[in-house]
């Protein structure tokens, strides 16, 4: 089991349907709105690796509304 | 009364600069130690120190200011410091450094009194100087809605007529008049408008050139005026 934490700065104010939008993609436990200079904070827990790339990449890069994410892959 | 400020930059140090000129107390909290130099200089406060730390606004006297202002420019710094000062039963500023957080932080932020975006205000002064002295914008209202100030001209389409023969776009409403030198108030329908009189108009920007061309006409722009 991978857990992981993505960081995503939004370019949009529409902060409620990003967060849903998160949710809905499979992988993704929880996400929520935070203060600071990221906007949404989402916790992921898949398979493998290779999953984190392509909830973080594919899943929620794609999600209009979006500009950027930055991802934590858990060690511990 | 009493504020207490975080960030000595070009937003900080500016409205301490006129609070302190209205006759208020501000003390600044600045953790560059050239910057807090330079505000020291010019006559403020100064507490060296990160503005997110407790015990640097204790020092600065939090506990007994009336509102605080978060106008670092890390959004961070800002919220952290805010929910301190909420804490300690202050009015809280958080200047955000994007506009699409406005919302965000309207909507989620408790902790936050008000919003500001220092860029919205810099653009609407820098509109005004490019629109030219005879429109002036006074707020923005929402992304649309503007409420700006109109000088009647020489060749306005509406010189001469009174303040109930006006008929503006269905956009716009008509809220304030000022005769040539008097302040801006609520209007009397049989006023008549003369050259230099003054209309304050909440318009959507659609509209906004059409209400100009009423008003205003197409004179020739008088020079630039800014906020």
């Amino acid at each position: 089991m991978v857990k992981a934490y993505v960081m995503v700065k939004a370019n949009t104010g529409e902060a409620d349907r990003l967060k849903n939008a998160i949710e809905e993609i499979e992988g993704v436990n929880e996400a929520h709105i935070v203060a600071g200079d990221v906007d949404i904070i989402a916790k992921l827990s898949v398979d493998s690796p290779a999953q984190v790339k392509v909830i973080s990449a594919d899943g929620i890069q794609g999600i209009s509304g979006v500009e950027d994410t930055r991802t934590y892959i858990a060690m511990d | 009364m009493r504020f207490v400020i975080i960030g000595a930059g070009r937003v900080g140090l500016r409205t301490a600069r006129v609070l302190s000129a209205e006759g208020h107390e501000v003390v600044l909290v600045e953790r560059d130690a050239d910057m807090a130099d330079r505000a020291r200089t010019e006559g403020y406060e100064v507490v060296e120190g990160d503005g997110s730390r407790e015990s640097v606004l204790e020092e600065a006297g939090i506990d007994d200011a009336d509102a605080f202002g978060a106008l670092t420019s890390d959004l961070n710094t800002n919220f952290a410091a805010c929910m301190i000062a909420k804490h300690y039963g202050c009015r809280t500023i958080l200047r955000i450094d994007e506009d699409y957080r406005e919302d965000i932080y309207r909507k989620y932020a408790d902790e936050v009194d008000e919003i500001v975006y220092p860029e919205r205000l810099g653009a609407i002064g820098a509109k005004n100087a490019l629109l030219g002295g005879d429109i002036r914008a006074i707020a923005d209202i929402a992304q649309n809605l503007q409420v700006v100030e109109l000088t009647v001209q020489p060749d306005s389409p509406m010189k001469g007529y009174t303040i109930s023969e006006i008929s503006l776009p269905a956009d716009a409403t008509f809220l304030a008049f000022g005769k040539n030198d008097r302040p801006l108030a609520i209007p009397s329908s049989d006023e008549s408008l003369e050259e230099g009189d003054r209309l304050a108009v909440l318009a959507d920007f659609e509209v906004l050139d059409d209400v100009r061309q009423l008003i205003v006409g197409n004179a020739k722009r008088a020079a630039a005026g800014g906020i």
